[in-house]
């Protein structure tokens, strides 16, 4: 266990544990986008910034991925944690300008946009945090999905963007996205994900469609039950 | 809100809340489908929440003293006013928010009760606090009748049932009246966000909470909780019979904001016989074929009542 203090508040936890958490722990506020209890934290949306002093040092780190440690000071709400977190903010919405959650986190903070920054128009609802990645690669376990080019031009997607063949359009990724960023389309028969079409299992018993055929494939592959035990829906079963 | 791994949520389950805040180790009987909705509903829920529990099954299981199987602050009152008590706390939050006694974050006031606590003993206590606005939830469970105090019918028991102050026999076919249309009435209170929720349907459920959540203002969730010492079903069927109770048409899940009906479930095309969910429960034995199509006559009629809202309802935003 160590000891430190959270906005002036004495807090006890275990050591290693990440800052974020034990805030939370402690009902302290901490605005997320990218953080989920399932998958491996990557630090990507910047917005859990708070301020630490550790001796003789004061720096500005992210708390989901800072490992508490005995007599750190730690405070998240001071002006300069404000303006780091109001200039992510800023800059997530003039990329995703259309993302209603961002607005809404905005509004909620008291941010406003700021008009000197370009909106782009390109890049959809996405920040960029990964977390359909690695909810992919960790979850379900294709690694479908990845991230490809560098810089302003970094997007989210299947190799090369063409259909993935790893993909099995369990929709996982559109679930965990933060912003709505990953659209999934279902009609009868069919789904639609990354552009790809899937082909929907119907249950053998109702007739519904209810999975992808090749969702029940990777399971069956995976869990080495037969594939003639998945083919009926929930409600039949 | 994301509705699209309803029908196969293989990966869904893995990606949701793992903390508990309803601890296992309680006294509800097995099969008991509430005790699995209320773990369900705090995991939608979250820390910053504050419960007050109407007398029922709930607070009886839950808290043997000196045990509790709570993780977030929770308060037992009478059977009428806990929709009341939650209005107070509601209010008492605000005050010292205001006030600066305590910190400026998002805490949320969550009501919950039985049927009996919910449709007739506190129903006037539910109905002030929609009214007047509170920025609350209140949550029904409903398993049909008293069970806690031992299986007396309600308002919300269905017709036909078997329970111990209206019991089957050559002279009565049991309970003689149809189920109350809670939501319905909610949905007049002008309550911004009304929906009817199954523990057989987790995720759908977990959704519906998050939503309710996240309304300023006053938002009610009606879940139908099987129980199977009361309706005299086998423990494990407790999943089952909800499922079929949606299936069946008799329990559509379905979500009312501002007054726009939609169906949160993908319903078969052809509904199934509501036979098939009556005669897995003891309380429905007695039934004769003519009572059991009065029975269907009823549940398809109160479908069509609710598709065509959701064929023509509009949002009260648009109008």
């Amino acid at each position: 266990m160590v000891s430190f203090v959270i906005d002036g508040k004495n807090v006890q936890a275990e050591g290693g544990a990440m800052l974020l958490n034990v805030a939370r722990q402690n009902g302290i506020v901490i605005p997320t986008l990218c953080a989920h209890d399932t998958v491996a934290r990557s630090g990507a949306c910047r917005l859990c910034v708070v301020e630490v002093t550790k001796g003789k040092r004061t720096r500005i780190v992210t708390s989901c991925l800072y490992p508490v440690d005995e007599g750190i000071v730690v405070s998240t709400k001071t002006e300069r944690v404000m303006n780091v977190r109001s200039l992510v903010m800023q800059l997530l919405m003039a990329r995703c300008p259309e993302s209603q959650l961002l607005k809404d986190m905005a509004k909620e903070m008291g941010i406003e946009p700021q008009p000197s920054f370009r909106v782009e128009t390109d890049k959809g609802k996405c920040i960029l945090c990964r977390l359909c990645v690695k909810t992919c690669e960790d979850v379900v376990g294709v690694s479908a999905i990845g991230l490809s080019r560098r810089g302003k031009d970094k997007i989210v997607g299947p190799p090369f963007m063409e259909d993935s063949v790893t993909c099995v359009g369990c929709g996982a990724c559109a679930y965990v996205c933060p912003t709505d960023h990953i659209v999934m389309e279902s009609t009868d028969g069919r789904r639609k994900i990354w552009g790809r079409a899937f082909r929907m299992k119907a249950c053998d018993t109702c007739g519904r469609y209810f999975a992808p055929v090749d969702q029940l494939k990777w399971i069956s592959k995976k869990t080495g039950t037969p594939l003639s035990e998945l083919s009926v829906c929930l409600s039949c079963k | 809100m994301k509705g699209i791994v309803e029908n196969f949520d293989l990966y869904a389950p893995k990606l949701v809340d793992k903390e508990e805040y309803f601890s296992s180790g309680h006294r509800a009987c097995q099969g008991c489908g509430e005790a699995l909705a209320v773990r369900l509903m705090c995991k939608g829920l979250g820390k910053d929440t504050v419960i007050t529990n109407a007398t029922g099954c709930m607070e009886v299981i839950s808290s043997l003293y000196p045990t509790t199987a709570w993780k977030l602050p929770w308060i037992h009152v009478a059977f009428p006013n806990s929709a009341a008590v939650g209005a107070g706390v509601e209010s008492a939050l605000k005050v010292l928010r205001r006030k600066g006694k305590i910190a400026d974050r998002d805490v949320k006031t969550v009501s919950i009760g039985g049927d009996g606590g919910s449709v007739d003993i506190g129903f006037q206590a539910i109905s002030g606090s929609m009214e007047r606005g509170h920025n609350m939830i209140y949550v029904c469970f409903d398993n049909e009748a008293y069970m806690n105090t031992g299986i007396q019918r309600s308002g919300a028991t269905p017709f036909g049932a078997s329970t111990t102050t209206a019991p089957a026999g050559a002279a009565s076919v049991g309970n003689k009246t149809w189920k109350k249309n809670m939501p319905e009435i909610m949905v007049a209170h002008n309550v911004p966000y009304v929906a009817t929720a199954c523990h057989s349907y987790p995720i759908d459920f977990i959704n519906k909470v998050k939503k309710a959540r996240s309304v300023k203002g006053p938002a009610y969730i009606h879940c139908l909780a099987v129980c199977p010492t009361g309706w005299r079903s086998s423990s494990d069927t407790c999943i089952k019979l909800g499922r079929l109770a949606v299936e069946t048409g008799f329990f559509p899940l379905y979500e009312v904001e501002n007054g726009k009906y939609r169906l949160t479930i993908e319903m078969p095309k052809k509904l199934r016989p509501v036979e098939d969910y009556l005669k897995l429960q003891g309380r429905f034995r007695h039934l004769t074929p003519d009572q059991m199509k009065q029975f269907q006559e009823r549940v398809t009629l109160e479908y069509k009542k609710l598709m065509n809202k959701v064929k023509y309802s509009k949002s009260w935003l648009e109008m």
